[in-house]
């Protein structure tokens, strides 16, 4: 089936399987690596993308739902706001960076839905992205920073 | 094996309806959170994927003088964002705020999680607390079913082939006392190890004037607890005896031990949690119990 | 130094924008993929295997099984793990065929038609069931595979047995000891958590040259075991680099290679394998499940007397994922090494038995060692009515003595951490009707050499340097390492150093990442890589090759951790509120690496002692997914406290100790030791769940 989507900011569409999952379409159609495949049930975080505003597991979200949407992955995001990524890279908010994209995209629909978090609901909100590295503190730090409020 | 599978946005329920009634492998999604990693592994393969988002109010929650009328499609993000819930079904809300995570709370709706019928969900609890009726659709018409009877065990339904909820019909007033106790003692992040919702409706004297408890995470499906609640119906609510309402609870709930917990464990936790839960009904706090501040 | 934040990390802005590519990431020309078909039994014959259903599959251009390939075995020190299964399955996910097709979803489609018949065989699901007598052996003659330490007079199933100290000095110091504990512990088969699945693309070209990219951590290794296994030429085979989504030990294995350089082989075309999390979960090589007996005896002064430390680990179906010597875990023959104790006798054996096989994972036998010994310290304190903390600080090492071994290390700073931990703890708010507790653990861990190897050349693209590096990044930081002590000692600016990860023909070798030594080796490659560089006339580039990096002068590092928790009594939950983590360091070369490697390694102890479990059962993993294998998450971690002990005596000219091995150890003890001085329950078994500690307050010791 086709499929007609906002990409990034720009029209896109793709011919994809009824079945396909918006993390395939992704990675293989579009070249767009940044989305990261980690535990494939929607737990880690890794492969996070934004559909209309909102942040989803796009190993999970199938790609017919995204028909006539608006998808933002780490690629998009980093150019349009470079704030989100510096805040990162200041903090060095990642190791290995597998889940790095991940958490970049996290923070970004954070800030959507809360644009003034406190510690605790940045905790809360980023529990949803698995860390193995870090312990999180740093990751913690860059929200922060990106939201303000550090 | 059918090699291709189908993807189907159909603008109307009867579409839909029609759709699955007429092609048994045909699979209606909501959000599709918890049948998508099964369609990845290859465990389900089904004919036609049906999704219900594009038909229109499908995710509208609305007042109306006895309760709140839930679309299926509202996701749990919705309902946990809503101020008509977060006012009449404050415990409804609580719990649509804490299941799973960000991700899976933008895309899962409740009709989904109701279909699923997974036994360690979150807002099942609370809906048969608070005496939800679906609204099902189907070849042969629309019809009414308690979540009650809906619910008949591991992942099952009494929906008849064809057939898809379309909306939540939750009795609510403002007097009624909602807590959702969802104690998962090793993550915040885990599925419940035992959930239990209370619902209580006090009378300005402060007697008990309906008292509905339901628990999930413990059995085959979340249960009413009929004998716990009728325990403290029509007393007043300073003589509840809530040593009672733990033993009660405790030996009322129907258990199977699984990764979380033994039997015994389970049993004996969902008394703690359903004294914790009366408890704070009956003082009035807040609508969440179990979950601690970040340290 | 300025401050810890100065944009230090080399890596960070590709890794937060998405642009580092992963071996999952790359795409080779006319690149096939591979689906692997896995046993659904612990133990089986395989009686036939039909794949006539997959060959007429969409895309699908060959089903293979291990008589298409050869039969090759490989392994990292014992050579006993088959590529493909040859005759029998010996745990649940274990290769059977391979298929190739054109695209994954292709491939991994046809998988699921591959018809294979088993005759089932007995299962042998636990060390305990495998060293009984009269046991099923899981390998016929398990001593004849290449590289076996074993014989058949070792006793049935085992991988390996080691014997350290004097059994019958340490068993008359236990007999004359006024004061003993002797009791078991026991640890569950954890998997390493990394998020970036094992995956592979290998290519052999028609000349024979065979590359590799996959995300292994010890590419010069990887190649002499690829030789080995699929009897090639070392010099035709070449790692190319690739950056790795987590270690954590569980990437130093060769899994997914030699099958895909056979398939690459039979197809003539590049052959890719990445495999979904759920089979990394249940079949690539993770943690020990080891089960404990400690004897620990002292006098009334609690000076200890004498060590018995006896362990029985599961290894698995093979032992193939063992890289020492020894094929053992190191940790576990190092039980008790923070303290001077006159006896200490070790026995480790690890059992083959019908489960998904073993291998490292950070700090190899370590947490499980530490967990038991440090409890038992906690125990004897108790028995003797000595506070914990003087019970340690009376046995710890300090300058000058031997430790177990009979090592005298350069300095010994165990009493300054210990001293430091407790300074640093200040008793946090408990829920009402909560009962509240702290527990302290030590652990100490020495610096290792290791090969490395590293060139130095004039950067074509603007007057600095170029450091070309034999070692992947795994997120430690070590790329970034290299380019901070080249910038220091060649006076250069950090954007004047360009580090770049070479392929295996480039360098001369490297031992890879692990053994907590990355830090240390380079760094000791970087002086004199920079000594030399100094000392140049001309524009030729240096290279220095390094047989062993970075551990000349014994040094070791401490690492005393304090959990503060809070119980429901009701419930028997556990609120970890702090973990305090003392740690014994000399010169940090970049503070943010290295507090994420304390935070990192404190959030993995956590979850090693409260969550983490594959519950293996029946041979079967039970957690097969991420949401059923729980690791912390922000919310779950508790307050992170850090002490830097600083002024240590480290290695080289950056003066550095090891990080990452050193906080991930103690804290299941000291979070049980907390649990027991809250509640007076006693836990020797994690992970320590709810369940468990309401059972054991209900019976108390």
């Amino acid at each position: 089936m086709k499929i007609a989507l906002t990409l990034n900011g720009e029209q896109a569409s793709a011919d994809v399987e009824g079945d396909s999952q918006v993390l395939d379409v992704l990675r293989e159609q579009f070249g767009l690596t940044g989305t990261k495949e980690g535990c494939g049930v929607g737990v880690c975080g890794a492969c996070s993308v934004l559909v209309d505003g909102n942040p989803v597991s796009s190993c999970l979200y199938l790609a017919g739902m995204a028909d006539g949407a608006e998808v933002w992955t780490v690629e998009g995001l980093a150019a349009k706001d470079p704030d989100l990524i510096e805040a990162f890279v200041e903090c060095e908010g990642m190791q290995c960076g597998i889940c790095t994209p991940g958490q970049v995209v996290a923070a970004a629909a954070l800030r959507r839905h809360n644009p003034d978090p406190t510690e605790e609901e940045i905790r809360t909100w980023m529990s949803g992205n698995l860390c193995r590295c870090t312990g999180y503190g740093t990751i913690v730090e860059a929200v922060k920073r990106y939201v303000g409020r550090d | 094996m059918s090699a291709v599978t189908e993807f189907l946005a159909p603008r109307s329920v009867e579409e839909a309806v029609a759709i699955l009634g007429a092609d048994g492998d045909a699979v209606p999604i909501g959000g599709a959170t918890a049948l998508s990693p099964m369609i990845r592994e290859g465990l389900l393969v089904p004919s036609r994927l049906v999704w219900l988002g594009r038909v229109p109010e499908w995710g509208a929650i609305a007042a109306g003088s006895t309760g709140v009328r839930i679309a299926a499609g509202a996701t749990l993000a919705d309902i946990a964002a809503s101020a008509t819930i977060r006012r009449l079904l404050p415990a409804l809300a609580a719990a649509a705020g804490v299941a799973a995570n960000p991700r899976v709370r933008a895309v899962a709706t409740i009709g989904g999680h109701l279909a699923h019928a997974d036994p360690r969900q979150d807002l099942t609890p609370v809906l048969l607390s608070a005496g939800a009726v679906c609204v099902v659709a189907g070849p042969s018409g629309e019809r009414r079913v308690p979540l009650d009877e809906l619910l008949v065990g591991f992942y099952e339904t009494s929906l008849l082939a064809g057939e898809v909820i379309t909306a939540v019909e939750v009795p609510a007033d403002t007097v009624f006392r909602q807590v959702y106790a969802r104690f998962n003692p090793a993550s915040e992040d885990d599925y419940p190890t035992i959930g239990i919702a209370v619902q209580l409706e006090l009378e300005p004297d402060g007697t008990v004037a309906g008292a509905r408890l339901a628990a999930g995470g413990c059995a085959g499906r979340a249960t009413l607890l009929e004998h716990t609640a009728a325990a403290i119906r029509q007393l007043p609510a300073t003589d509840i005896d809530l040593a009672a309402v733990e033993t009660a609870a405790a030996n009322e709930i129907p258990v199977i031990g699984d990764h979380r917990g033994t039997e015994r464990y389970k049993r004996l936790v969902a008394g703690v949690w359903a004294r914790r839960a009366v408890a704070a009904a009956i003082a009035g706090g807040g609508p969440l119990l179990g979950r601690y501040p970040v340290v | 130094m300025t401050a810890t934040r100065g944009a230090a990390r080399l890596d960070a802005r590709d890794k937060a924008t998405g642009a580092t590519r992963y071996v999952a990431d790359l795409s080779l020309p006319g690149q096939l993929h591979v689906a692997v078909v896995r046993s659904p039994l612990p133990h089986a014959e395989i009686e036939a295997v039909d794949v006539s259903s997959a060959l007429a599959a969409p895309g699908v251009v060959g089903v293979f099984t291990a008589d298409d390939i050869g039969a090759p075995l490989f392994g990292r020190r014992v050579r006993d793990a088959p590529v493909l299964a040859v005759g029998k399955v010996r745990y649940v996910g274990e290769p059977v065929a391979a298929v190739v097709a054109d695209t994954r979803r292709h491939a991994e489609r046809a998988a699921t038609l591959v018809d294979v018949a088993y005759r089932e065989l007995p299962v042998v699901a636990s060390a305990a069931e495998a060293t009984a007598p009269e046991a099923p052996m899981v390998h016929d003659a398990p001593w004849d595979y290449p590289g076996a330490v074993v014989g058949p007079g070792d006793g049935p199933n085992l991988q390996s047995v080691v014997r350290r100290g004097d059994e019958d000095l340490t068993a008359e110091a236990l007999r004359s000891a006024p004061v003993v504990v002797d009791a078991l512990y026991t640890t569950p088969a954890g998997h390493q958590g990394y998020l970036e699945p094992q995956g592979c693309v290998a290519r052999v070209g028609s000349d024979g040259l065979v590359e590799v990219w996959i995300n292994n951590k010890s590419p010069y290794r990887l190649v002499g075991q690829l030789a080995a296994s699929l009897g090639l030429e070392p010099d035709r085979i070449v790692v190319h680099p690739v950056p790795i989504g987590g270690d954590f030990g569980g990437k130093g294995s060769p899994m997914a290679a030699p099958l895909c350089v056979a398939l690459s082989r039979l197809t003539g075309r590049p052959c890719r394998l990445v495999l979904r999390y759920s089979e990394d979960l249940t079949s690539t090589n993770p943690r020990h499940p080891t089960t404990m007996r400690v004897r620990l005896g002292a006098d009334r002064d609690g000076h200890l007397l004498a060590l018995r430390f006896d362990s029985l680990a599961d290894g698995g179906a093979y032992a193939a994922f063992k890289p020492i010597a020894s094929v053992n875990l190191h940790g576990v023959l190092e039980a008790g090494s923070p303290y001077r104790i006159p006896h200490r006798y070790i026995e480790s054996r690890i059992a083959y038995t019908t489960t998904v096989p073993k291998g490292h994972a950070r700090a190899p036998g370590a947490p499980q060692a530490t967990f038991a010994v440090e409890s038992a310290m906690d125990e004897l304190a108790g028995r003797l009515g000595i506070d914990p903390v003087e019970l340690r600080r009376r046995n710890v090492l300090g300058d000058g003595d031997p430790n177990p071994d009979g090592v005298v290390w350069i300095e010994a700073r165990g009493r300054e951490v210990l001293d430091a931990a407790v300074a640093a703890l200040t008793p946090r708010p408990v829920p009402l009707g909560w009962q509240h507790g702290w527990g302290i653990s030590l652990y100490d861990r020495a610096t290792a050499p290791g090969q490395t190897s590293l060139r130095l050349l004039d950067d074509p693209d603007g007057g600095g340097v170029v450091a070309e590096v034999p070692i992947p990044e795994t997120g430690t930081g070590n790329h970034t390492v290299v380019r901070e002590g080249l910038a220091r000692l060649l006076g250069l600016g950090r954007d004047r150093v360009r580090v770049v990860h070479v392929p295996t023909s480039d360098l001369p070798g490297d031992a890879g990442v692990g053994g907590s030594r990355v830090t240390a080796s380079l760094s000791e490659a970087v002086e004199r890589a920079a000594a030399a560089w100094a000392a140049r006339t001309g524009s030729e580039p240096v290279v220095v090759s390094l047989g062993e990096a970075g551990g000349a002068e014994r040094v070791t590092s401490f690492s005393a951790q304090i959990a503060q928790v809070a119980v429901d009594p009701e419930t028997g939950q556990v609120r970890v509120l702090e973990i305090v983590s003392a740690v014994d360091v000399a010169d940090i070369v970049n503070p943010a690496a290295h507090r994420m490697q304390i935070d990192g390694g404190a959030a993995m102890g956590f979850g090693f002692a409260l969550l983490e479990d594959l519950k293996i059962e029946g041979g079967q993993v039970g957690a097969g997914n991420l949401g059923d294998f729980r690791m912390p998450t922000a919310h779950d971690l508790p307050a992170l406290t850090t002490v830097l002990v600083t002024g240590g005596r480290g290695v080289g000219a950056l003066n550095v100790k090891q990080i990452g091995e050193l906080t991930n150890v103690p804290t299941a003890a000291a979070i049980a030791n907390a649990v027991a001085a809250a509640t007076g329950a006693r836990i020797r078994s994690i992970p320590l769940t709810a369940e468990a500690v309401l059972s054991a307050m209900g019976a108390p010791e």
